[in-house]
């Protein structure tokens, strides 16, 4: 699996993972599972790699 | 008429139950995967189908949702035209000699055509109209994961594999791909700048699905492999929105006709896969949907993705076409497993008749350079079966020596969702040869002789009626 990072939704403060090399220098936004928002990854409330 | 999903379940309906749910149920709620789970927990893997789900607006469905109908080699058996005590080896070997009857499609008229029973596309499409199934609990939205097809840019061949699609939107879904044969057919489109053509079959025989995980090589044309393992031509209808350019199965329950956008990527995932764990939330294609066929009162199949269903479809085609392909260079080899340990894709165990020592790791290579799954290789001699599981660590604990019997091969392409990968999918690959050795003196197995074996009936010596009243107890050596 792709080296990953654990990260935390700053809307709900759900956790959930997703592949570094896609998101962390991107702008793409991230997805959360749990309360559908987008936010991008420097903005997530942890980030555990 | 071809044969279809229905016509399998009526000779299933004549082997073993079907479990028919009428109470309501909430696919995207968890509702169907928490019913499959209960029924697991106590080992119970019966096909399920659910007579009244609802769809993603909280709505009653016309359609049937239909899960489970891999959980068994037995069913898997019955699709290839087995009887269950045929369901191991047998099973595997029957698949491997249909892949090689390749049969020409046949193509059919609309009106021959059950899946275009009823056809939406334009304003009244909306995803949200069928009852797609979320899994787990971290996935972030329903998925489809039944078999996604592509053509090549050249329309030279039709490539069918099982792939994840993400609900997105009302037209909208993404599609997840390893870097195999459909992501390189979307690749030739996408540097063209061009939105690839795809379609997703939902609901058909099961010989169908089993067909489209054969591991021929690129640019084989899958429809006629499937039509092989089905055993009779595949029928084709002309596609709503390409027409003849863009065949699709006649006889399915669903179809979904879209295009994947080029060079667009989205966040999908995660998503709990075969391996056990979920895939990480990555950035994949994406899927505009154009138009969706079905039959009346059509069944909505699902994979319980990430159990026993995912790994018996996964395993079954490996074993056969690995066992020919081994056959070719070791012409003793007995027999070919994957287990469920390895979710029937990360072991591989394979049996032969060892004519010199070279034989196993011969074997090993070759199912290694077969599929790109498999991460372990266990060799055994013929006397241990394969799908005895505590036979074949027994031979690993008593006839391998590891400074001797085992190899590491480093940084390879593996399986993208295998969690311990260190890189985007580089691995390493264990062989270990746990056959006895020729070249030099080995000990040989107990054995109570076999002509004494024949002799005794249990029940000369020990009364009747007690017999079935002891413990049973099957220990690691015990085949089942």
């Amino acid at each position: 699996m792709a080296a990953i990072a654990w990260v935390t939704c700053p809307h709900c403060k759900g956790e959930f993972y997703c592949k570094i090399d896609d998101f962390e220098d991107s702008n793409h936004p991230l997805f959360c599972p749990y309360c559908n928002k987008n936010f991008l990854y420097k903005e997530s409330v942890r980030i555990k790699k | 008429m071809g044969k279809d999903l229905r016509d399998f379940l009526e000779k299933l309906k004549e082997l073993e139950p079907v479990i028919e749910i009428d109470r309501e149920v909430r696919p995207a709620s968890f509702e169907v995967t928490g019913i499959l789970r209960k029924l697991e927990e106590r080992a119970l893997f019966p096909l399920v189908v659910f007579k009244n789900p609802l769809n993603l607006k909280n709505e009653p469905s016309p359609f049937y949702v239909i899960s489970n109908v891999f959980a068994t080699r037995e069913r898997c058996a019955l699709a290839l035209d087995l009887p269950s005590d045929k369901a191991n080896f047998d099973l595997s070997l029957r698949y491997a000699q249909r892949t090689k009857n390749f049969l020409k499609p046949i193509i059919v008229k609309k009106e021959d055509a059950p899946v275009k029973e009823v056809v939406v596309k334009g304003e009244d499409l909306d995803l949200r109209n069928y009852p797609i199934v979320r899994h787990h609990e971290m996935d972030p939205a329903p998925y489809i994961d039944m078999v996604v097809c592509f053509r090549d840019r050249s329309g030279s061949f039709y490539n069918t594999s099982f792939q994840r699609n993400m609900y997105k939107g009302p037209k909208k879904l993404g599609l997840f791909m390893a870097t195999r044969h459909n992501w390189e057919i979307c690749r030739t489109y996408e540097i063209h700048g061009e939105a690839a053509p795809v379609i997703i079959i939902i609901g058909h025989h099961p010989a169908f699905y089993l067909g489209s995980l054969n591991i021929q090589p690129y640019g084989v044309d899958d429809y006629g492999i499937i039509g092989g393992v089905m055993d009779e031509p595949l029928s084709l209808v002309a596609s709503e929105t390409w027409g003849e350019d863009f065949l699709v199965p006649a006889e399915a329950e669903v179809v979904i006709e879209g295009e994947v956008v080029p060079r667009i990527r989205e966040a999908e995932a995660p998503f709990g896969e075969w391996p056990g764990y979920y895939g990480p939330q990555r950035l994949s294609h994406v899927i505009e949907v154009k138009a969706v066929t079905h039959r009346k009162e059509a069944f909505w199949q699902d994979v319980f993705v990430s159990h026993r269903e995912n790994w018996v479809l996964g395993g079954i085609p490996k074993e056969g076409e690995i066992f020919e392909a081994v056959k070719a260079y070791v012409p003793t080899v007995k027999s070919v497993h994957f287990p469920f340990s390895g979710n029937c894709r990360l072991f591989c165990y394979i049996s032969l008749d060892k004519q010199e020592d070279g034989d196993a790791r011969q074997a090993a290579l070759i199912a290694l350079s077969t599929c790109d799954f498999i991460k372990y290789v266990i060799v055994v001699d013929g006397d241990v079966n394969p799908f005895n599981e505590g036979e074949v660590l027994w031979a690993v604990a008593t006839r391998c020596q590891p400074q001797e019997d085992i190899d590491v091969i480093k940084w390879v392409k593996s399986s993208p969702l295998d969690p311990s990968l260190p890189g985007h999918s580089e691995g390493s690959k264990m062989i270990i040869d746990a056959t006895m050795p020729k070249r030099r003196a080995f000990a040989k197995r107990t054995m109570v002789p076999e002509e004494v074996l024949k002799k005794i009936r249990l029940e000369d010596y020990i009364d009747e009626k007690l017999l079935p009243r002891l413990p049973k107890y099957f220990d690691s050596l015990r085949s089942l």
